[in-house]
């Protein structure tokens, strides 16, 4: 009998579950769902490749080649948060699953350089 | 005398949430004896964090378990700034009060799916998971993840919970307090549930204590002991008072759950309310001292124990933890002889294993 709030609530309130995927889950506004790089920021700076927890971002400045490894990622926001140049932002939206293990390789395009003769491109 | 048998409970097994093997030894259907083997688990975390620089390992902390995510965290920032001794804001204080309190509905919520998934009370399983849905959304509204949030970070956290957000959370909170208890009445009243643990796997008030047991497990004995008495985090100013059962049975354990559920809501109501502005987050100076630090924190499974030494470098000496379910375990093999095969997965959930935590 006490169970009967609880029943009559369910009866009448809808299933529980969500008819994925006709009716996806759309995701909040502040979760952390994947890794976005803008290159047009990125000065290679590598404070994220250093505060990285899970070692999941190379640089390589003679290429000027940010790296990304998605399956050591663990969408912690630490290179977001430390982000001069806020070139990485988390998005909300989780990211699709993958199923080989590939690496991400962007090109940085606003790294200065040392002597005047040339200009970033 | 009738023939013994050796049964291995575990470490695969239905009803067991996480792997830990437990060698019953049977005479016909009773137990005589317990052989426990621990070990499935262990990542060498401990050893890990050794060799990264401190701010990464509270993300390895993080995840030496996924129920009690939130607190190791928290608890490894709290025992780093004390090498300092760094002072944290209070906003932040409350900010994590409030996301250890939520993490600790989560886990009761949890808990108390698998005691009546245990019994076969599946629909009951369904209903509190459903309840527990809600809470995951406003860890994910607010914390960013449902599981392993990441909030915390050494000097404070890293969020902030605005007022729309807060509003969101209270409406929810009240909401899930209601449920909660219409579905408690329900599993304290029950008369099967009452016959499979009234009564099963007592432990007295000196034996509790004897054991080394802690959080839920030991105030089901009788005992009024509980961390967040210290006042640490915002648990000071806050009306706070531990649930204390006498039956020192599973009933007794799972009454103390579940009145901490309604606890842990009101008090987050409350820290909701009370809530001073501010910044929050402090900025540690250089590398931690050459310095040692201990933390004691309530987690939903009881204490967790943090030791920190720091040696002037990045990375710390040695990080050592000692959490609640490797107190607890021991328990079991005063609880577990002279009760029949049956009981023992109710007698063992009751205690609240979490063997990834034990074993790190």
């Amino acid at each position: 009998m006490s169970m009967l709030s609880t029943v009559c609530r369910n009866l009448f309130g809808g299933p529980a579950t969500l008819m994925y995927p006709v009716k996806p889950r759309e995701p909040y506004a502040r979760a952390r769902g994947h890794v976005e790089f803008n290159e047009d920021l990125c000065n290679q700076c590598g404070n994220c490749a250093r505060r990285c927890p899970a070692v999941a971002i190379e640089l390589n400045k003679e290429k000027k080649e940010w790296i990304l490894y998605p399956d050591r990622c663990i969408i912690c926001e630490v290179c977001a948060d430390n982000c001069p140049k806020d070139a990485i932002i988390i998005a909300p939206k989780w990211r699709a699953p993958f199923t080989v293990r590939e690496r991400i390789v962007m090109h940085s395009k606003a790294v200065k350089e040392k002597g005047a003769a040339e200009s970033g491109t | 005398m009738a023939p013994r048998t050796i049964t291995p409970f575990g470490p695969q097994h239905p009803v067991l949430p996480e792997p830990i093997q437990l060698k019953l030894v049977l005479e016909d259907e009773r137990v005589v004896d317990v052989l426990p083997a621990i070990g499935y688990g262990h990542r060498g975390i401990e050893k890990a964090c050794e060799l990264n620089e401190y701010p990464k390992n509270i993300y390895l902390c993080e995840r030496i378990c996924g129920i009690c995510s939130a607190i190791h965290g928290m608890t490894y920032c709290d025992v780093v700034e004390k090498l300092w001794p760094l002072e944290i804001p209070p906003r932040a204080k409350y900010l994590r009060t409030i996301w250890a309190e939520m993490s600790r509905t989560h886990s009761h919520l949890l808990w108390l799916g698998l005691l009546s998934d245990a019994f076969g009370f599946e629909s009951m399983f369904m209903q509190y998971w459903r309840i527990r849905e809600k809470v995951l959304n406003i860890l994910e509204i607010t914390a960013g993840h449902r599981v392993t949030q990441s909030v915390s970070i050494v000097g404070g956290v890293r969020r902030d919970i605005d007022d729309d957000q807060k509003k969101h959370c209270i409406e929810v909170l009240k909401d899930v307090r209601q449920e909660v208890a219409a579905l408690n009445n329900v599993l304290v009243n029950d008369y099967t549930v009452k016959a499979r643990t009234v009564g099963k796997g007592v432990l007295s008030y000196d034996q509790a204590i004897a054991l080394g047991n802690c959080g839920p497990h030991l105030r089901a004995s009788g005992v009024k002991e509980d961390c967040r008495t210290q006042g640490y985090w915002a648990y000071g100013e806050l009306a706070f008072e531990p649930i204390v059962a006498t039956g020192g049975d599973s009933f007794s354990r799972a009454a103390v759950r579940i009145g901490e559920t309604i606890q842990a809501i009101d008090l987050q109501l409350e820290a909701f309310g009370k809530m001073p502005e501010g910044e929050i987050a402090a900025k540690p100076k250089g590398n931690p001292p050459a310095n040692e630090a201990t933390s004691r924190v309530e987690q939903p499974r009881g204490e967790v124990f943090y030791y920190a030494k720091g040696n002037g470098t990045r990375n710390l000496e040695r990080l050592r933890v000692r959490t609640p379910t490797y107190a607890n375990i021991p328990s079991l093999l005063v609880m577990l002889p002279g009760c029949e095969m049956a009981d023992v997965p109710i007698i063992v959930l009751s205690i609240d294993p979490c063997i990834s935590c034990t074993e790190r």
